[in-house]
């Protein structure tokens, strides 16, 4: 998927407002890539447009080989999405609205039958799979959603915030899915989350959205590399240091000293940690604790 | 993609409305009661004003064509209704469906609950009232409901055409234009007493001619069938047409995502 200088704006009686500038990234087949960003970076609405549900201002947009502004259809084939917050008909159970979304698809016969029952068997549907989507919890509206979005067997998946509203339990499930889903499948996902351990579990490469701009783009270790965002070590001692060794070793960033206690950001690249045991001297390490940075910490750098 | 797919993509809209149909108390309402409720007023109204078989059978004619109407035009406005009550719209059009498999797969099963009414009220005016409603033979019925189920359809799709453009607050359209059908298309009295405007959009409507055409069957003057049948057809796939590029439209100023917030 390749998508250049992406803009969508949107007009509101007789606002307009930029929601999207300039994007321009491209996904690698069979590759799980991920959307990040703050609420209001503009996340959903790049979604929409590589889903083709809605259509940019400007740039251009190649799916599975495809324009996506010309082929449409035939691409609405071979993708799917499963949204945050999902609703379908109220008034349908979730084996009819599976069957009614198979249809929508131009499924039909055995394979329609045997792909509702597929995907309520994966998501744990069973039970529900005659209850009225109106009867069913956040959670489990949100697995009626993911088992829709598998119906087709697309060969991209999008998938925005795909475990908000699931317990800690049936997220843990549907992250073990969606790596099942695409490594037995060998197909691309593109997902949204708010939830930093989940994108640097699930994606190979990350987009920072800040504002309708791309802020960043790479692999989580890329990124945390590129923001310089180090290691923290905690070391507690006895003894007497000199906090001004500690500064000037290349590669640390930070030092903060507490009675008895040194906290300090370093780069873990290189022999920064050795230089600093080293730099303690006379001085007896009680305990050392080390803290890796993670996605959490790259998410809060860049939408600052 | 097969021929079966195509038609499951079809039959996705007609299963979905049978199905909220058939869960929704008021279908029965829909279905027998308002159009019942319809015909008998109008019915007792003629025995009050002591008018010939032949009047009686011209408003009643005119109470079965606006009850078939209501209900198959709802049928394919519910394309979009359905889903804009349940906010869902875009469960429908991110996947591979264009305007005709929706208005297709609706408009059948429009064409069902159609059918329905009219035997519903056929019967009942017949015995209630005496009214025979084959008098004109079984092609005049047939040619008569047809060019109404087209009719309806069309006005189905200007509702859809109207929520695109306008957002939720367009959904009043469902059940105002079959009201604007009423009032000028003659359902109830010639149009030759509309004043002069009123009588040059009547011309421009199919249901005066469907309405003239059935009730030539009973005595009451001549007939533009094809003309009628003509703008109807021409109105049909003029509102197809218009439809798409409403949908495009939506797609293009976010419409499609506001609708499903």
């Amino acid at each position: 998927m390749r998508a250049e200088k992406i803009c969508k704006s949107f007009r509101r009686l007789f606002k307009e407002k930029t929601v999207l500038f300039d994007i321009s990234l491209s996904i690698e087949e069979g590759e799980v890539f991920g959307i990040l960003g703050p609420n209001g970076a503009g996340k959903t609405t790049l979604m929409s447009i590589f889903s083709t549900l809605i259509r940019p201002d400007k740039g251009s947009l190649e799916v599975l080989g495809r324009d996506a502004l010309r082929d449409t259809h035939a691409i609405r084939e071979r993708i799917n999405i499963s949204s945050g917050n999902p609703n379908f008909p109220w008034s349908l159970t979730v084996r009819e609205n599976l069957r009614h979304s198979a249809m929508l698809y131009g499924l039909y016969g055995r394979r329609l039958y045997r792909s509702v029952d597929d995907a309520i068997s994966a998501f744990e549907l069973g039970p529900q799979s005659d209850a009225k989507f109106e009867t069913l919890s956040t959670g489990q509206k949100q697995r009626v959603s993911l088992a829709k979005s598998i119906l087709n067997r697309p060969q991209i998946l999008f998938l925005d915030e795909p475990t908000s509203g699931l317990d800690p339990e049936m997220a843990m499930k549907t992250r073990d899915l969606i790596k099942k889903i695409y490594q037995e499948e060998e197909i691309t996902v593109v997902l949204t989350t708010h939830y930093m351990p989940e994108a640097e579990e699930l994606c190979d490469r990350i987009a920072f959205l800040r504002e309708g701009r791309l802020a960043a783009l790479g692999t989580p270790k890329e990124l945390k590399r590129a923001l310089q965002i180090g290691h923290r070590i905690t070391i507690e001692y006895q003894g007497v240091i000199d906090p001004v060794r500690l500064r000037i070793i290349p590669g640390v960033m930070e030092v903060r000293e507490l009675s008895g206690r040194v906290e300090m950001v370093f780069d873990h690249s290189g022999r920064t940690f050795s230089t600093i045991i080293k730099a303690f001297g006379e001085a007896d390490i009680l305990d050392i604790e080390i803290e890796q940075p993670d996605l959490e910490d790259v998410f809060l750098e860049l939408a600052r | 993609m097969s021929w079966r797919g195509e038609l499951n993509k079809v039959l996705s809209a007609t299963y979905k409305n049978w199905i909220i149909s058939k869960r929704n108390v008021f279908t029965v309402f829909e279905l027998i009661f308002w159009p019942f409720i319809g015909l008998l007023s109008i019915g007792l109204l003629t025995r009050f004003l002591e008018v010939g078989d032949d009047m009686v059978a011209f408003v009643l004619v005119g109470a079965i064509a606006l009850s078939i109407l209501q209900i198959s035009q709802i049928d394919v406005a519910y394309i979009l209704l359905f889903d804009l009550w349940s906010k869902s719209i875009k469960q429908t059009f991110v996947s591979p469906v264009r305007g005709y498999h929706l208005v297709l797969g609706a408009m059948l099963f429009g064409v069902i609950r159609g059918v329905a009414v009219f035997l519903v009220l056929a019967a009942a005016s017949g015995h209630l009232f005496g009214f025979d409603f084959l008098a004109g033979g079984a092609v005049t019925v047939i040619v008569f409901l047809a060019g109404t189920f087209i009719t309806s359809a069309s006005i189905g799709m200007v509702v859809c055409i109207s929520i695109l453009l306008f957002g939720q607050r367009a959904d009043v359209a469902a059940w105002t234009l079959s009201g604007i059908m009423m009032l000028v298309s003659g359902v109830y009295y010639p149009v030759s007493i509309l004043p002069g405007p009123l009588q040059i959009l009547s011309k421009s409507i199919p249901l005066t001619y469907l309405l003239e055409y059935y009730r030539s069957a009973y005595g009451y003057g001549s007939h533009q069938i094809l003309l009628g049948m003509a703008l109807a057809l021409l109105y049909f796939f003029a509102s197809l047409l218009i439809l798409n590029l409403a949908i495009e439209r939506a797609r293009r100023t976010g419409m499609m995502l506001r609708l499903s917030e």
